[in-house]
């Protein structure tokens, strides 16, 4: 019996830090325009039941779900395949052939630029969604983009 | 071809100034009624010939050629487009010919690249050649790159033969009512009679209600039901009619309309699988529909890649052979998915039909009487239904080289996706899922909806799939587990 395992690589660990981040931004945006609507129309008895019940799951999904991305998120590349793994609730993993890869993407967000982090994307001539490797470390992301420009380059065709 | 600009068919100058003038009609009348009021002669004549004057200008300006291996465009007065691209870039080549084109034995050539156009402007479009210039184009265009085929008995090239697969026949019509249109257009017409009674202000008393009778309701019923199976079956008369597919060659051809006729061009190495159209009241009406996933062709082109409207089943399943040389991918046995993922069919359509129930206790709750919990037995029966056909329709399978996936009930199809055609996999599985041991496997393509997918398959079975697909490509992430 075998499985499919797990990308061999994780992400880097300064992803964690920064998703937590956009996560508690995210988190604080949305507590504070719901707080603000519950303080407004929100009938007195059940004031703080309305504002603390989402409050309180906010916060403990912007605590919960960069932990549990992290632990998901892996890619690996080999000498024939791309194989990348993201979601969370949703695990997708993707396997592209080396010899179908179309593009080679490399992008930096200005948060992700300031803890020196970047996104891989690599496309194939499916419109049915590229492979995103997020959070990855910058020099890691530019010699990932070295490799696969150099091993799709290998192969002939027009990778459709 | 010749390296000189052409320009499109003199005869163009006879439509050009008829749709101009169709399109400056309401400035017509408006002219029309002006100078009919003050009596001002030069400006109704200004209508007139605005619209002929651009007709000529618009033939006088596009020009074409096919040179060097680009096919390139050129139009315009004051706005100029010149259009290139390079003719082992076309994908598809279609011809329509609208009824005043065929008249004059014209046909309208677009020239499909494949990439994404917003712009009508962007389009590579030929309005209009003579028809025998617009086929030798064509046959230009999509033969270039293929070497001529010559079939072993007779050494006669096998572009000479065509071969038909397909032809309408009015007993298609029997169809056209259970396609999902006529559903369509009695919504459309129940959404037309509430806009005509705000318009006019109808206004429902509560004697008028009172009024209303079991009768009365049957013959609305019956009426919208009779005029949506009408508006149906004349819908797909016109858009189907003369219908006709036929293989030239390395290319499939397919024919249809019967006022605007349509004919779209398929080369082989780019038919990369079909997709077997089963939608539920097809199926109890013994019809089916084939359409095929073409490379380059993306699903808002879906109209491009339809290789047989709902039509008998019999007749889908020639086509199916016809296209795949073997009719394993649409006839073979599908591997079920197992008692997990037909548990959680249940479990979903039961889930659907719990809002309905809570809604009638409430109702209880709130004075109703307790006859009103007899209505629940329809979303609970509707939704065993549905959850049964779905679970037996769950399959999937690799047969004679194709990945072949099934699932859905309502609008249940079949897709059929050659190996060679494969150019990666997604795996998907929730929380729950992945507890079940279960994984949404998806084959992607560079055509179609760019994926056939199939949800609930068991892991190891989707590895089994993607390892007979695509050998060594998954099995190098493989790990053996106890």
């Amino acid at each position: 019996m075998s499985e499919l395992r797990d990308p061999a690589h994780r992400v880097s660990p300064r992803a964690l830090t920064l998703w937590h981040l956009t996560a508690a931004i995210e988190a604080a945006f949305t507590g504070i325009a719901a707080g603000v609507a519950i303080a407004i129309w929100g009938p007195d008895a059940v004031r703080w039941w309305l504002a603390g019940v989402p409050l309180l799951l906010l916060a403990l999904a912007a605590a919960v779900v960069p932990q549990w991305r992290y632990r998901v998120h892996r890619w690996e590349v080999s000498a024939t395949a791309v194989y990348t793994q993201r979601g969370w609730w949703a695990r997708e993993r993707r396997i592209a052939p080396m010899s179908r890869v179309q593009t080679v993407d490399f992008a930096q967000g200005p948060l992700a630029r300031l803890f020196g982090l970047a996104t891989v994307t690599v496309t194939t001539a499916s419109a049915a969604g590229p492979l995103q490797i997020e959070g990855l470390d910058k020099d890691v992301a530019l010699a990932l983009i070295d490799e696969l420009t150099r091993k799709a380059d290998l192969v002939a065709g027009d990778a459709t | 071809m010749s390296d000189a600009w052409e320009r499109l068919d003199p005869r163009m100058l006879l439509i050009h100034p008829v749709r101009e003038v169709g399109k400056f009609l309401p400035v017509l009348i408006g002219l029309v009624v002006a100078g009919g009021v003050s009596g001002a002669g030069p400006w109704a004549l200004l209508g007139v010939v605005a619209p002929v004057a651009l007709g000529v200008v618009r033939y006088l300006t596009t020009t074409y050629r096919v040179t060097d291996g680009r096919v390139e465009l050129r139009r315009g007065l004051l706005q100029r487009h010149a259009l290139s691209t390079p003719v082992d870039r076309v994908r598809t080549v279609d011809l329509t010919a609208s009824p005043i084109h065929r008249i004059l034995g014209l046909a309208t050539v677009v020239i499909g690249t494949g990439g994404v156009v917003s712009d009508a402007d962007e389009r590579l479009e030929l309005d209009a050649l003579p028809r025998e210039q617009a086929t030798t184009l064509r046959v230009h265009l999509l033969g270039s790159r293929q070497a001529p085929a010559t079939d072993g008995e007779h050494g006669a090239p096998i572009d000479e033969v065509e071969q038909v697969v397909a032809r309408f026949s009015p007993r298609w019509l029997w169809y056209a009512p259970f396609s999902g249109t006529a559903l369509v257009a009695m919504a459309g017409l129940i959404g037309a009679a509430a806009q005509f009674s705000e318009i006019f202000r109808i206004n429902l008393s509560e004697e008028d209600f009172a009024a209303v009778d079991g009768t009365f309701v049957l013959g609305v019923v019956a009426v919208v039901a009779a005029l949506g199976v009408i508006l149906a079956v004349a819908g797909y008369l016109v858009t189907n009619g003369g219908f006709l597919l036929s293989r030239h060659g390395a290319t499939w051809h397919v024919r249809r309309g019967l006022l605007t006729r349509r004919e779209t061009s398929i080369d082989v190495p780019r038919l990369a699988g079909i997709r077997f159209g089963e939608p539920a009241l097809l199926r109890l009406a013994r019809g089916r529909r084939v359409s095929a996933i073409v490379t380059g062709l993306d699903s808002s082109q879906a109209s491009s890649a339809v290789l047989l409207p709902p039509a008998p089943a019999a007749t889908a399943y020639d086509v199916a052979r016809a296209v795949l040389a073997d009719p394993a991918p649409i006839t073979g046995p599908l591997l079920p998915h197992g008692r997990t993922a037909t548990t959680r069919r249940y479990t979903r359509a039961l889930m659907g039909a719990t809002p309905f129930v809570v809604l009638l206790a409430l109702l209880v709750v709130g004075g109703a009487s307790a006859g009103v919990l007899l209505v629940a037995v329809v979303p609970f029966g509707l939704a065993l239904a549905l959850a049964t056909d779905r679970a037996r329709s769950l399959g999937h399978a690799h047969l004679a080289d194709h990945v072949v996936m099934r699932s859905g009930s309502v609008v249940r199809s079949r897709a059929a996706l050659g190996d060679s055609h494969v150019i990666g996999w997604n795996m998907r599985a929730t929380w729950f899922q992945r507890r079940a041991g279960l994984v949404t496997v998806a084959a992607t393509t560079a055509g179609g909806g760019g994926r056939i997918e199939v949800y609930d398959v068991p892991e190891l079975a989707a590895l089994a799939l993607a390892d007979a697909a695509t050998p060594g490509l998954i099995s190098q992430f493989h790990e053996e587990v106890r």
